[in-house]
């Protein structure tokens, strides 16, 4: 296991009356590609702008390498930012632009044009250093952002939602680039976003974050199969979250019926929370289900069909490759392994939200 | 197609309606004819006649030496100001960028008088340096508020982006944030030079003695008179300002760079770009350095040595202060004034420290009794003798000791008539209620002679305060009032000359240059007595340089430099021995310059009556002029 490179020790920060981060405490390890996720005001780019030297905690302290850097500017400090919009000088050529760094550093003039060759090759924008910044695309003008701040050779990049403003296409390509950058390079990555499906794409450790406090911290297969609490089932990924009571251990009601599941060490008849993903909800017969519903909503998603299915009060949302009419009475089966046991939320911040970003 | 007709009408009528004006004067400036009303043939004769004007040239570079560092001054302060203002929290922002626009919307004269009275509170003394001081305070909030936009486009993020990159604070404000605001900086730069070039008011009041900015300059120059070479100035600053407007208005902008995919710039930005960064500022450069050389060298012989000057427009010839200054070595610095009630507040506040001022007779009285005005030690005056006797003792009407004054001019005040108008003897005020004389008859526009004639008229003294006195007199004002053709001043002077008007009431100097003009003219002192006046040289209490003020003054009564005076500006002098050396006989002896002293002896002197006084006299000559 890597070292750990940054040590965030009891952060906390707050703007005027507003606490944005609580007493946070979070590792970084060497080579890692660490995402910070949640919906907006969760404080991600806050923690982001702390560790970049643009806000300083209010208390806590930020360990690199060993080293309280809490007072260091941020042109002191051993890693780069790429903006959310980019921030090029637009007075600037794209040449100008990527060396700007260097020349503070005092490198020589052979040195430099080497690294924007190098840099501009990395970002698969050869041949484009004498173009002003205002005549590229959005997708150029981030990837020469991100080679701007490569070519200082960080120890850390910190990206803040930098393809938030590409279209989805554009978007799915940037991050593979990211990936095959990050392989090429062998840096570290703290990446901010709200997108999910970007934080399970690229990401060694995911760190999901709700209103200042981290809600759970794990790689994406356990942020996505074994979500520790209601936010972070409802946040990432679509998912049925029900009220059931934990009978015994493995034995779980919820329903109006008694299902199997894995969990383990919740208690006897405690009230718990019960989260099943729509793919993971098999429709059969009636006959054949563990309980009965009626198909109420229909909807062609490409991949599969998403249906709607009313059982005993409850609106499960159901993923399936087969089709089954509105009005289809159907049988409703979960394999033991795909029903996932949550502790009741304990507070505001672990509980379920709507995600409208 | 009627409709568009209309609408073409309607913006040319608009145009010439703002235009019109402006383009008169441009036309006028190339009019080879002094008079206003007649085409001589095209001349640029008075653009060389106003290069060669030195006292209009030094003006000149004092606006544009004011104007320029003015400007650059509050653009360094505006612009810090501004990113300090960008800085602060919404609220307080708001709250600060209303504090800068305030400045903005007070009225001028209150922003000037408040300058005025805070330099005299700290002591300052009024001059070059206090214009400068007030033209960057007002000119800053003008900055503030052309940079504050383009600050606010600024992405917060490109700083960041530059401190992040390793790049100081400073390195980062000055490469990254300073290149994205410097239009704004510039167009805030030219908008002050043009608002200081423009500003009169505030200089007025904030200005010193011997300091002239162009518009105080052209202001002092107007009330003597209109002169074609100000008709060239006022078209080269119009040029001027519309030039500045151009470039603001054209000023390279970011903004438009952004949606231009081109790599190469379009010919007229090129152009513009051009103008901007090198041929503007290089002139700016040239004109202040070659200024400075002009300027410095007319400086340097600007010794510690001097003596401030206060006086009347036109009332000096100037050759006679150049022989002063030659023979005993002291700089006169000159400044004049248009009535003795703009003047006497400038002393009276101390702001100035003149040495020497010439107030009317009341006005002397008036200083006396507010304990203004200096003793003039009459030992370091030994040409007071050249002063006939009969003046000194006119003086104590005003000056009851003579301790104070030394007259400088004397005239009375009498009716001015056109022989070829009025065949009838005048002897009487009477004539000027005569329904015979209706729309030729041109009366002072001052309340003091207004009535003081008709006082004279009805018998009464010219210092009355009896009311049922005056409000006689102002019940015969107002009966002549549809008689009068116009209440003017100076152009008394022009009208008579013109053969507009039949009768006029004039000063006697005026008269003796008009009867030079049109010798179709008379000038009489009706029988019922007048006006007779005297302005004197005064040494205020404040006075710097007393001893070089008794020099001045005791050169001024040498008999050779009375006549050449008297030569100049056709007043009486009150010194018999300069009265001999007038080469013209018809001037020597003159009944108008030099009327016998004792048939004058129902003329008398103004007094000061008091401010309550002068408000019943303000009070009922509104009276009159709004009947």
């Amino acid at each position: 296991m890597p070292n750990k490179l940054i040590d965030i020790v009891n952060v906390s920060k707050s703007f005027d009356d507003n606490l944005v981060l609580d007493e946070l405490n979070l590792y970084i390890r060497e080579n890692e590609f660490l995402t910070l996720l949640g919906p907006s005001g969760c404080g991600k780019t806050t923690l982001l702008r702390i560790l970049g030297g643009f806000e300083t905690p209010d208390q806590g302290d930020i360990i690199f390498e060993g080293q309280n850097i809490n007072a260091l500017p941020p042109n002191k400090r051993q890693l780069n930012t790429v903006f959310q919009k980019y921030a090029l000088f637009s007075h600037m050529s794209v040449a100008k632009n990527i060396a700007f760094g260097l020349k503070i550093k005092g490198k020589s003039q052979s040195y430099i044009n080497d690294k924007i060759r190098y840099a501009l090759k990395l970002v698969n924008l050869e041949g484009y250093e004498d173009r002003t910044p205002d005549s590229l695309s959005g997708g150029q003008q981030q990837r020469i952002a991100i080679a701007r701040a490569i070519v200082n050779e960080p120890k850390v990049l910190l990206l803040d939602e930098p393809l938030g403003a590409l279209d989805l296409k554009l978007r799915q390509d940037m991050q593979y680039e990211l990936i095959r950058l990050k392989n090429e390079l062998g840096i570290t990555f703290v990446y901010v976003t709200h997108d999910q499906e970007e934080a399970l794409t690229m990401s060694d450790t995911i760190v999901v974050m709700n209103q200042g406090y981290i809600q759970q911290i794990g790689t994406p297969e356990d942020i996505y199969n074994e979500p520790q609490n209601a936010f972070v089932a409802d946040f990432i990924g679509e998912s049925n979250i029900i009220r059931a009571t934990m009978v015994e251990d493995k034995v779980v009601k919820m329903l109006g019926a008694t299902w199997q599941c894995v969990d383990v060490g919740f208690g006897r008849n405690q009230p718990v929370d019960a989260v099943i993903r729509p793919e993971d909800i098999d429709l059969v017969k009636p006959e054949d289900g563990i309980i009965e519903g009626v198909v109420t909503h229909l909807i062609f998603k490409g991949v599969h069909y998403e249906m709607e299915v009313l059982a005993n009060n409850y609106d499960l949302l159901v993923h399936s490759t087969d089709m089954f009419p509105v009005g289809t009475e159907v049988g409703i089966r979960v394999d033991p392994f795909d029903i996932q046991i949550m502790n009741k939320p304990e507070s505001e911040d672990e509980e379920a939200v709507n995600v409208e970003e | 197609m009627m409709k568009n007709a209309l609408k073409k009408i309607y913006l040319t009528l608009i145009f010439i309606l703002l235009y019109a004006p402006i383009a008169t004067l441009i036309v006028l400036s190339f009019n080879s004819s002094k008079t206003r009303s007649k085409w001589g043939g095209f001349t640029t004769k008075w653009y060389t006649a106003l290069l060669q004007n030195r006292d209009i040239m030094n003006a000149l570079y004092t606006t544009l030496v004011i104007a320029f560092l003015s400007a650059l001054i509050a653009t360094l302060i505006g612009t810090a100001a501004a990113i300090g203002i960008q800085a602060l929290n919404r609220r307080m922002r708001t709250i600060m960028m209303s504090i800068t626009n305030i400045p903005m919307l007070n009225a001028d004269i209150v922003t000037g008088i408040s300058l005025m009275l805070l330099f005299i509170a700290f002591r300052f003394s009024l001059g070059f340096t206090t214009i400068l001081l007030a033209h960057i305070s007002f000119n800053i909030p003008y900055v503030i508020l052309s940079v504050m936009p383009k600050l606010k486009q600024t992405d917060r993020q490109t700083y960041e982006a530059a401190l992040d990159l390793g790049a100081s604070p400073v390195y980062a404000f000055f490469k990254v944030v300073f290149p994205d605001i410097l239009p704004g900086v510039f167009s805030g730069f030219l908008l002050a030079f043009t608002m200081s070039l423009d500003d009169f008011v505030i200089t007025h009041f904030t200005k010193g003695p011997g300091v002239d900015t162009l518009s105080t300059k052209i202001y002092g120059e107007v009330r003597k008179g209109i002169k074609p070479e100000m008709y060239a100035l006022s078209t080269i600053l119009f040029l001027t300002v519309l030039i500045l407007l151009l470039l603001i208005n054209t000023a390279p902008d970011s903004s438009t760079n952004r949606t231009d995919r081109k790599h190469t710039l379009s010919r007229p930005r090129a152009i513009s770009r051009f103008l901007f960064r090198k041929v503007v500022p290089s002139c700016m450069i040239v004109t202040i350095f070659l200024g400075g050389i002009f300027y410095g060298s007319r400086e340097s012989n600007s010794s510690k040595n001097q003596v401030i000057v206060y006086n009347w427009g036109e009332y000096l010839d100037p050759e006679a202060i150049e022989m002063f200054e030659e023979e005993t070595g002291i700089h006169v610095v000159y400044e004049e004034y248009e009535t003795n009630e703009i003047m006497y507040p400038k002393v009276q506040s101390g702001a100035i420290a003149y040495d020497v001022v010439c107030p009317s007779d009341y006005m002397v009285q008036r200083m006396i009794e507010n304990d203004l005005l200096a003793e003039i030690n009459f030992d370091n005056m030994p040409n007071i003798k050249y002063i006939d006797d009969v003046y000194m003792e006119r003086c104590r009407d005003f000056d009851p000791e003579n301790r104070y004054c030394v007259p400088h001019l004397w005239g009375t005040v009498g009716i001015l008539y056109n022989k070829t108008m009025v065949e009838e003897p005048v002897d009487s005020w009477g004539i000027l209620w005569d329904e015979k004389y209706q729309d030729s008859i041109l009366m002072q526009d001052s309340v003091r002679d207004a009535f003081g004639i008709t006082l004279k008229y009805l018998g009464y003294s010219l210092n009355s305060t009896d009311l049922d006195e005056l409000e006689a007199a102002k019940k015969l004002l107002i009966e002549q009032k549809p008689l009068v053709q116009a209440y003017v001043v100076d152009q008394v002077r022009d009208k008579m000359i013109g053969n507009e008007a039949a009768l006029g009431v004039i000063y006697s100097g005026e008269a003796i240059y008009c009867q030079i003009e049109n010798p179709d003219l008379e000038y009489v002192i009706p029988k019922e007595g007048s006006n007779f006046w005297m302005d004197s040289w005064v040494i205020p209490k404040n006075a710097k340089h007393k001893e070089n003020a008794e020099a001045f003054i005791n050169f001024l009564c040498k008999p050779e430099i009375a006549k050449m005076n008297f030569d100049y500006i056709t007043y009486s002098i009150p010194n018999s021995a300069g009265q001999a050396l007038i080469e013209e006989p018809e001037y020597r002896n003159s009944p108008i310059a030099f009327p016998d002293l004792n048939s004058l002896t129902n003329c008398e002197t103004l007094q000061y009556i008091g401010e309550e006084n002068d408000a019943v006299y303000n009070r009922l000559w509104r009276e009159v002029k709004s009947k």
